[in-house]
């Protein structure tokens, strides 16, 4: 018991935090700025215990903890690390963020706080209803942040779909649930692996029909092609720290617990790869195109998300039982979320009231009055577009070198091929920054907070490029 | 820091440049200081070239573990090879600082991260380390272009990053699956050059990875057809950013054929030689022609550096030694000409407002110091003997006439191309009647005076007594030549195993 304690610190962190969060905020004794303060003292406070834990070592006497349906490794305990970073740095923007877009409320931060709980239980599940509740704890808190400002058209309408296509989602996984339980009376990972060992994945109709499902659902969480018409708008709709979160800590968890269900077996990942293979090069060509296309900067970051998921994909598709590739994953997550935050962190103090910034047009000049600012987001940019030596070069590098590694030359051209076209639309708003002159002044009354955010994470785009992993 | 010589060398400019941009400095702080630091590099480039005793192999090595569970390590060396594009570099650099005022110290800043990188680039001895630089020293220039260009220059901009990069991300991939290679061949990671070359690399892979490396260089160097990006980009980039490229950047694509692709790839090398011979012939013959219809003489002179570019690399795909030699001697000669004349050109641009041929006229009369180092710095490109041109053409020409007789021919000839744009020009630049505008062209000044002068002395030094650079040129070119022969000793035994014949 007390081992499952200690693995489950940070969790319960976060989860009693939230909660604290949100009877303050119900009870109205507490400011917005210190919501803010609040839940980025608990993000901190559960990152601290969960980077503890993970420097203790790999060695942990009982890592499973609840009778299995949680299961704690390294690979859980990283990504959980992305998670809380995401959040911490998403409650720092947003609090700048809120200073010129007057809707925010507490308990806007109790929400990030429970999808983060949420989020870092999908991580650790190792069992399909687990998996289902904190899938579902994870994306209602996300519809509600998505529809935050109610004032909005633009959000009523990324909420709407957004709400629809989750739910079919959710319903989806609930479905697959049902008939791998029909199908093996269980829904414990371990019985599914042993299953697909003993007598192969096609066996048994149900499990067959039920990875089906359940695998569409995190097709669809992850907005990997088909399925993924529904990210340009949703991101385009919801409030700038809101997409980043979104963008960020949200794939790291679907992307754990995928990584994690797939690799049960051999058996259930081999029956897959094919498709995934496919996938992956569809989702990064598809999503280039759309981005290629776009006149938002939001709208072209939603789009560059669906090309990193197809990137992601790649690593996926690279793992093998033998050689668990896990950490490519989360080296890509990371370097991406830092990146990616970093951007929406920028946009946050930048885009000014109501979002009136928010074409690539309306950027034009800001290396003139805001250096510092446009110096960031260029380095952010250079990261996704993978030039080094920033992390994403690193991230690149290893997805790439791994593919290769499993005899996926092909995909890893691909990737390289997607990454050329890539440049088109990160390069556009560099030259839009630097090369026209200033329109406007770009003055916000912006706090320190978002501006330091942006710095912390130009530095650590640089930070974790020096951080080795092995393959 | 005389231990890490190269490291002194990579990073003192790469820091001062990004100190540069980071604090708020005044333009003429900022010049003072890039001049300084530019010239504190030369000296230890000096010192470098004064130590280098020049037997074949990489000396002032320096060696550190980076990530180990890679096998990626931080390796500078020079040889023979790389000293000299070092430095014309560090020779080269310090003019600009002194010729050159602008509006903003970025423009200094960015100038020296691109020495920086390039210095990072040519002295690098892994792969990885080597994309690092080669990725580095493209963005400078693509915001010295972006920032500081004439009018075309977003569309200049994007046509130069979207090709380079389009490149080198393919080579990307290809330095990926040598370390895969290597990792699966010898059981432990690695991308260090010199273990590379053990490699055995064979099927349709090494072809796709042997096209990768090739594709990057070719879009730099630039080899025909892939030299669409160089009108563009030398005509509106401002004249410090056409001469990074023109005099060192376009060197390193060259330098690193050298480097790379015969090592590794040597199987692969001396199958399409013949065809990048060719390509390499039509390229100079190409951008001649091409130069001589030029209204706007920086478009001409950049056509004429592509031109020579062809040249150069022909001598690399006639695979003898003293191709080889004459290529690698022609890399400096070329820096220093085509340097010069582009600083010129962009001081003419400067002062009369510009590029037009047919606006001019009647200079040499206004400013005939200017006009006399314009004709020396036009007689080295054009390869007239006594300068530093003709050596090095002479022994392409050599070499590629030992190598194929009908390449050897076309390439002597398409020589006469050059004269013909160059000497034209010139006639219609500096001779014929002066107007309003040229009536008011100032001559050099005595600053500009001592900038150009070392470059010029060096022209005919190194035309007159070429033996202290080829030298130490020579054992390090015959060390690759030795891989070549090797190599085609390998095809032709494989061929003989096999039954076929090779066709000679």
């Amino acid at each position: 018991m007390n081992h499952d304690f200690l693995l489950l610190l940070p969790v319960i962190i976060v989860g009693a935090g939230a909660v604290l969060l949100m009877l303050r905020a119900a009870f109205g004794k507490l400011a917005l700025d210190s919501a803010s303060v609040v839940c980025m003292c608990i993000f901190g406070l559960a990152f601290a215990a969960q980077a503890c834990s993970a420097l203790a070592g790999p060695e942990v006497p009982f890592k499973a903890a609840f009778n299995g349906m949680l299961m704690v490794t390294d690979f859980t305990r990283v990504a959980g690390l992305i998670i809380l970073g995401c959040g911490f740095f998403t409650a720092m923007s947003s609090r700048s963020y809120f200073k010129e877009n007057r809707f925010g409320l507490e308990e806007y931060y109790s929400l990030i706080t429970f999808a983060a709980f949420g989020m870092l239980l999908l991580t650790m599940s190792h069992e399909l209803m687990t998996a289902f509740i904190s899938l579902e704890i994870m994306s209602l808190s996300i519809y509600i942040l998505v529809g935050f400002n109610r004032r909005c058209v633009t959000c009523a309408e990324a909420v709407l779909k957004y709400l629809m296509l989750g739910a079919f989602t959710g319903g989806f996984f609930a479905m697959g649930t049902a008939l791998i339980y029909g199908g093996l009376k269980s829904t414990k990972f371990e019985v599914i692996a042993s299953a697909v060992a003993t007598h192969g994945f096609l066996h048994t109709p149900a499990l067959v029909g039920g990875a089906f499902f359940i695998i569409f659902a995190f097709l669809f969480k992850v907005a990997a092609f088909p399925f993924h018409a529904w990210v340009v708008d949703v991101y385009d709709g919801s409030s700038i720290p809101v997409t980043g979160f979104m963008a960020t800590a949200l794939k790291t968890a679907v992307f754990a617990i995928f990584a994690n269900f797939l690799m049960l077996d051999p058996g259930l990942k081999g029956a897959w790869v094919t498709y995934l293979f496919y996938i992956s090069i569809l989702t990064m060509f598809g999503g280039n195109l759309i981005a290629i296309g776009q006149g938002s900067i939001k709208r072209m970051l939603a789009a560059s998300g669906i090309v990193h998921t197809g990137y992601l994909l790649i690593a996926l598709v690279a793992v093998s039982a033998d050689r668990f590739t896990g950490s490519v994953i989360l080296y890509y997550l990371a370097a991406y979320s830092v990146s990616t935050l970093g951007i929406f962190a920028a946009l946050s103090y930048l885009s000014g009231a109501g979002e009136v910034r928010s074409q690539f047009e309306d950027f034009k000049g800001l290396a003139r009055t805001r250096p510092y600012s446009a110096a960031a987001i260029t380095i952010f940019l250079l990261s996704m577009a993978g030039i080094p030596p920033t992390a994403g070069f690193m991230g690149k590098f290893y997805v790439i070198t791994s593919a290769i590694q499993a005899g996926q030359v092909t995909l890893a051209v691909l990737g390289i091929v997607s990454s050329i076209l890539s440049m088109w639309y990160y390069l556009r708003l560099i030259i839009n920054m630097y090369f026209h002159d200033a329109h406007e002044s770009f003055e916000s009354e912006c706090t320190v907070f978002a501006p330091a955010c942006t710095l912390i994470l130009a530095v650590a785009v640089f930070a974790i490029s020096l951080y080795p992993i092995t393959l | 820091m005389f231990e890490h010589i190269i490291s002194s060398m990579i990073f003192l400019p790469i820091i001062a440049g990004l100190i540069l941009l980071l604090t708020p400095v005044t333009k003429n702080g900022a010049r003072a200081m890039a001049l300084v630091v530019s010239v504190a590099v030369l000296i230890l480039g000096l010192k470098l070239y004064t130590g280098f005793i020049g037997a074949g192999g990489m000396e002032f090595v320096e060696n550190y573990v980076w990530f180990p569970s890679l096998g990626i390590n931080y390796t500078l060396g020079v040889d023979g090879i790389s000293l000299f594009i070092l430095m014309a570099g560090t020779v080269l650099f310090p003019s600009i600082f002194l010729i050159f005022t602008t509006k903003s110290k970025g423009y200094y800043a960015n100038l020296l991260i691109a020495q920086g990188a390039m210095a990072g680039a040519v002295c690098a001895g892994d792969l990885m380390l080597f994309y690092i630089f080669w990725e580095v020293m493209l963005l400078p220039i693509f915001f010295m272009i972006g920032l500081f260009g004439g009018e075309g220059k977003i569309a200049a901009t994007l046509k130069i990053t979207l090709y380079t990069i389009a490149g080198s991300l393919l080579m990307l991939a290809a330095i990926f699956y040598l370390g895969v290679a290597f990792h699966n061949q010898f059981g432990i990671w690695s991308f260090n050059i010199v273990n590379m070359a053990a490699l055995k690399l064979h099927g349709t892979v090494a072809v796709l990875a042997f096209v990768g490396f090739m594709l990057a260089f070719a879009i730099k160097i630039p080899l025909f057809p892939f030299h669409t990006w160089l009108p563009d980009a030398y005509t509106e980039g401002p004249a410090a950013a056409t001469f990074v490229l023109s005099a060192i950047m376009a060197k390193i694509g060259v330098y690193a054929v050298i480097r790379f692709v015969i090592p590794i790839f040597g199987a692969e090398f001396t199958r399409y030689a013949l065809i990048m011979a060719y390509l390499g012939v039509i390229g100079m013959m190409y951008c001649g022609f091409a130069a001589i219809a030029q209204k706007d003489f920086k478009r001409m002179l950049a056509f004429s550096s592509a031109s020579h570019m062809g040249i150069i690399a022909l001598g690399l795909f006639c695979m003898n030694i003293q191709a080889l030699t004459g290529s690698l001697f022609q890399i400096v000669a070329h820096a220093t000409s085509t340097g010069a004349l582009f600083l010129f050109a962009g001081i003419l641009e400067e002062r009369m407002q510009t590029r037009k041929i047919a606006d001019l006229g009647g200079i040499a009369g206004r400013a005939p110091v200017f006009a006399m180092f314009f004709a020396i710095a036009m007689l080295a490109s054009v390869g007239l003997p006594g300068t530093s041109g003709f050596i090095g053409e002479f022994l392409i020409i050599l070499g590629a006439i030992k190598y194929n007789v009908a390449i050897g021919v076309l390439a002597g000839t398409s020589l006469i191309i050059g004269v013909c744009y160059m000497l034209w020009m010139f006639q219609r630049v500096f001779f014929e009647k002066s107007n309003e505008r040229t009536e008011k062209f100032r001559d050099l000044s005595a600053a500009e005076v001592l900038a150009f002068l070392p470059i010029l002395v060096l022209i005919i030094v190194m035309g007159i007594y070429p033996q202290p650079f080829i030298k130490k040129i020579e054992p390090a070119a015959r060390i690759q030549i030795n891989t070549i022969l090797h190599n085609m000793q390998v095809a032709d035994a494989n061929a003989l195993l096999q039954g076929t014949n090779l066709e000679k």
